[in-house]
């Protein structure tokens, strides 16, 4: 087995969150931050403000005008989707990379933490009727572990796969038994050295473990039902698959059938063409 | 010539340069027909079982369902010179979460759903890979009438 401190250690040499962003997100967490003290922050940094500009215009959110200047942006769009838009803006590069150990081309990660994210916002409409304010940020990051564990991953492939094809484990069992650490437990860590609220450090460490989230976790659970619906769409599935366990308890606690999640399948077909052009950001 | 079947789409195709791909088969289903004497072929990739669910978003989408799916899939077939008698049929996907309850078992409704159509208008199916917790991917050669599948973690395989 592999000793874990090597993963850990490759989680350090991660590139930091970048300043600007996460400077500009933890203004934008007050509701009542005016916009003005966000712009000087981030014009600065232009891939940030170029991606910013796109999403604002994407067909997502399907707004008349073309939005030209940031400051239109967040006057258009509102403190809590700019916060969105900025954070989306900022992942993506680490989203967008091939990740070998996991068989997923160029893009693939991004497609399914996007995907998820609108799931998840489908899942909460239902179940919650108004959104947790890290949900977005929690389903974007939920699979950033991958990143890094990609390349133990790689290596430890063959080992990991007969364990779940012979010994009955899921893919994060799996990882694990012959890595010592799995992809969420990564996540987890990465979030946390990027400085990320508790909720969504704890939403990304248990997205295939609801079942120890607390009763007053209200993100953690549709993360991880966001995550199953995207992985049954088979929206950026690498080789680990389908291999993870469904959760009925989770959906006991919502109430939920068999035929609901039918329902939000054919909502998040709807809403996920939308998003197709942030696809290419 | 690559032409992508997205999600809850269906292609065909009677152009002998075209090869007809769809990504992403999770628990959706993946079907693809051919007539080796018109040399015209199609993919249809249906997500859900029953059109009853919502049946306006299938009159939006009919290749969202299978019920409302299937039967255009060979329809369209037949506009452009196939004959049902001579048509090979294919199905790939419908893989499953890790679940004993059975209440994810999209992947499992979808293809009990391909068989009852099949059942009633008597089609038989040629070859299939179904279940599992793998991601496919389909595609279908209109000059060969070739199915191709790609297994993520286990590499390529014909149909």
């Amino acid at each position: 087995m592999i000793d874990i401190q090597t993963i850990i250690r490759s989680i350090k040499k991660l590139p930091p969150f970048p300043g600007v962003a996460s400077r500009a997100l933890k203004i934008l967490e007050d509701p009542d931050a005016a916009v003005s003290q966000v712009i000087p922050i981030v014009q600065y940094d232009q891939a940030i403000t170029a991606n910013v500009l796109k999403l604002c215009n994407s067909a997502y959110y399907g707004l008349v005008r073309k939005v030209r200047s940031l400051r239109e942006g967040l006057v258009l769009l509102g403190n809590a989707e700019l916060k969105n838009i900025i954070l989306a803006g900022t992942v993506v590069k680490f989203l967008q990379q091939e990740n070998k150990g996991y068989d997923l081309s160029s893009g693939e990660l991004w497609k399914h933490a996007l995907a998820s994210a609108v799931v998840s916002k489908i899942i909460s409409d239902r179940v919650n009727g108004s959104e947790h304010p890290s949900l977005f940020t929690a389903a974007i990051l939920h699979d950033i572990g991958k990143v890094v564990l990609n390349s133990f991953v790689d290596r430890y492939f063959e080992q990991i796969i007969a364990l779940v094809n012979q010994g009955g484990c899921s893919f994060l069992e799996a990882e694990s038994e012959m890595l010592g650490i799995n992809h969420a437990e990564v996540g987890a860590k990465i979030a946390e050295s990027w400085n990320f609220p508790e909720d969504i450090i704890r939403a990304i460490r248990l997205h295939h473990r609801p079942e120890e989230a607390s009763d007053d976790d209200l993100l953690t659970p549709i993360i991880y039902l966001a995550n199953i619906i995207t992985l049954s769409m088979g929206i950026g599935v690498g080789r680990d698959g389908l291999s993870y366990r469904g959760k009925e308890e989770v959906m006991k606690r919502y109430a939920l059938k068999a035929k609901d999640l039918q329902e939000i399948v054919v909502d998040f077909y709807e809403e996920y063409n939308k998003v197709q052009d942030i696809l290419m950001l | 010539m690559n032409l992508n079947v997205g999600i809850a789409d269906m292609k065909v195709s009677n152009d002998p340069r075209a090869t007809l791909v769809t990504y992403s088969l999770g628990s959706c289903i993946g079907l693809a027909v051919y007539d080796p004497v018109a040399r015209v072929g199609g993919i249809l990739h249906y997500m859900l079982p029953e059109s009853r669910l919502d049946s306006n978003k299938a009159k939006r989408n009919p290749f969202m369902f299978a019920d409302t799916a299937i039967p255009l899939l060979f329809k369209s077939c037949y506009k452009l010179g196939a004959s049902k008698g001579r048509m090979t049929v294919k199905a790939a996907g419908a893989s499953q979460i890790m679940d004993a309850s059975g209440v994810f078992n999209i992947g499992k409704r979808n293809y009990a759903a391909l068989r009852k159509i099949f059942w009633r208008n008597n089609v038989l199916v040629d070859a299939e890979d179904i279940g599992g917790t793998v991601n496919r991917t389909m595609r279908l050669s209109i000059a060969t009438g070739q199915v191709s599948l790609k297994i993520s973690g286990y590499g390529y395989k014909f149909l």
